[in-house]
């Protein structure tokens, strides 16, 4: 096995038993990187020597006994929203030519302090406002599309040219991504993690998070995030729980939601059989297998887009103004439309938030976690506009994309996504775990427990180098 | 907004309306996206807010870019 194979938590292992040097393991990942890159277009920009010093000092440090952790010596990605100081922050667009980050974002610091050797900054669909990351192409057929906006994290991850990385999720941009590319994505419960130094979608939805091999992998990363020993802070208000190991193998006395609207409801019959083979597995574990309606189903995308279109818009409204022509077309025009919602449209959004928020808080009172779909479909083609369901409706790629994601961000719940099976094509399929606030163990013990009975989890991407 | 479509021209007035002009090339694709988008939001007048208030997030205490 070469050392770009390694999960993040087999080579922190390794790392800390001295038996893996952070420098083989960068050089490992930055070769693989080199040999991918050219068909995946993962990157924005590669920081190879910056990243190979790091590791030479992680080297170091650990060498004389100061190890900070698994993540220590580890190599990783950031998608182009999150700043780190001193380089560009293009947000994959040409708006921000110029822009050099003055600090470190919270999240980026963290990393910093535990130790993690950074590769270099991932595509993001333009400014993360759409789901397709045209700059980069699916880690498992490159004639199809990484999905968004965070396609650079997600591909780098499942490609080997990262051991984790970093998205962001205002609908679902880290889980569709990671769903779409057979890897995991935690979009953790609102305000879990700073959003200081990150580029913003809409404020109210934008949420930061891991996209990892495997279930475990998320856990060590999320841990990072939110431990104790960073000076710089996280977000204000929420209690912050850090993150214990999940447990493995039974799920005994976990209940698990299974909806019986919404969720499988036009879903492709590859990703209704491999959710539905999943949960029995659950259960086989021992959980609880429970039926659950999915309140407010039909507002979703109202709602979603409510509070979406009105914030990012306002994010915009003084580059939009000054150099509109450097947006590409699909973003332009969605930022322009933007203008024309109204105040109390944005406010029924909220208001609709508010009855959302506390519908799903009685679901998750009867249950500890709901089990769905990530995605509906898998990757489509490159230039794919719409996808047929067979019951005669037709939805815009992008819609699809969204429509089973989009209710964690509004509610601000932790969802986990993670692979189950492919369709016939070889493509992969996810299925997100979502549990109540602040329930990051429990989706992290139920993820963890499905994986550690599979063959081969944590497996990479068929990349030819 | 009411729920009549927007006009290529109306959109375009609106925008204006809101400081932001648009070239006469992008009114009739504005005011579709514009259209589309007042679609689906429309769909949240059908609920009964009653007294319900809006949700509100948490602001980072540390100060950001408010916007570009």
């Amino acid at each position: 096995m070469a050392l770009f194979e390694l999960t993040l938590a087999e080579a922190a292992d390794a790392v800390a038993q001295g038996e893996l040097s952070p420098v083989e393991l960068t050089g490992s990942v930055l070769e693989r990187l080199d040999a991918v890159e050219e068909r995946l277009g993962a990157y924005v920009a590669v920081a190879s020597e910056a990243a190979r010093e790091s590791a030479a000092l992680a080297e170091r440090e650990i060498a004389a006994g100061r190890y900070r952790g698994p993540l220590h010596g580890i190599p990783f990605g950031l998608k182009d929203l999150i700043d780190v100081a001193g380089l560009p922050t293009t947000a994959s667009s040409r708006v921000r030519a110029g822009h050099v980050a003055p600090a470190d974002s919270a999240v980026a610091r963290r990393l910093f302090d535990a130790g993690a050797v950074l590769l270099g900054k991932t595509h993001t669909h333009e400014f993360a406002y759409g789901l397709t990351t045209p700059q980069t192409r699916n880690a498992w057929d490159q004639g199809r599309i990484a999905g968004g906006s965070s396609g650079g994290s997600a591909v780098a991850v499942a490609a080997g040219a990262a051991t984790f990385a970093l998205g962001t999720d205002t609908g679902g941009s880290i889980r569709v991504p990671a769903a779409l590319n057979g890897v995991v994505g935690l979009k953790p419960t609102y305000d879990l993690l700073s959003r200081h130094g990150v580029t913003s979608l809409s404020w109210s939805l934008d949420h930061v998070g891991p996209l990892t091999r495997t279930v475990r992998d998320a856990a060590l990363v999320l841990s990072a995030l939110t431990g104790h020993g960073s000076k710089d802070p996280v977000g204000p208000g929420a209690a912050r729980p850090g993150c214990p190991p999940p447990g493995e193998g039974s799920l005994t006395g976990l209940r698990i939601g299974v909806p019986v609207n919404y969720y499988f409801d036009r879903v492709s019959p590859a990703v209704e059989t491999a959710v539905r083979g999943a949960l029995a597995q659950l259960s086989d574990l021992g959980a609880e297998l429970v039926e659950v309606e999915i309140p407010m189903a039909r507002y979703v995308q109202a709602t979603q887009w409510g509070l979406m279109v009105p914030e990012a818009t306002a994010y915009h409204e003084r580059a939009l103004r000054s150099v509109p022509e450097l947006y590409a077309p699909d973003v332009r025009v969605l930022l322009e439309a933007g203008e024309l919602l109204s105040a109390g449209d944005y406010l029924r959004a909220q208001r609709a938030r508010t009855l959302m928020r506390q519908a799903w808080g009685r679901v998750l009172e009867q249950v500890d976690v709901i089990a769905a779909p990530t995605v509906p479909m898998t990757a489509a083609e490159v230039g794919q506009d719409t996808v047929e369901w067979p019951d005669g409706t037709t939805e815009s790629v992008s819609d699809a994309y969204v429509r089973l994601s989009a209710p964690a961000n509004i509610t601000g719940i932790p969802a986990l996504t993670l692979p189950v099976g492919r369709d016939h094509a070889g493509l992969p399929i996810g299925m997100q775990l979502m549990g109540p606030p602040m329930g990051e163990a429990l989706v992290l013990r139920a993820g963890r427990a499905y994986e550690a009975v599979q063959d081969g989890h944590g497996g990479l991407a068929p990349v030819a180098a | 907004m009411s729920d009549v479509e927007l006009t290529a021209t109306e959109a375009a007035r609106w925008a204006l309306r809101a400081g932001l002009p648009l070239e006469s090339e992008r009114h009739a694709e504005v005011a579709a996206t514009a259209n589309h988008i007042h679609a689906v939001v429309r769909t949240l007048r059908e609920l009964d807010f009653g007294e319900t208030p809006p949700a509100t997030h948490t602001v980072e205490a540390e100060a950001t870019d408010g916007s570009l």
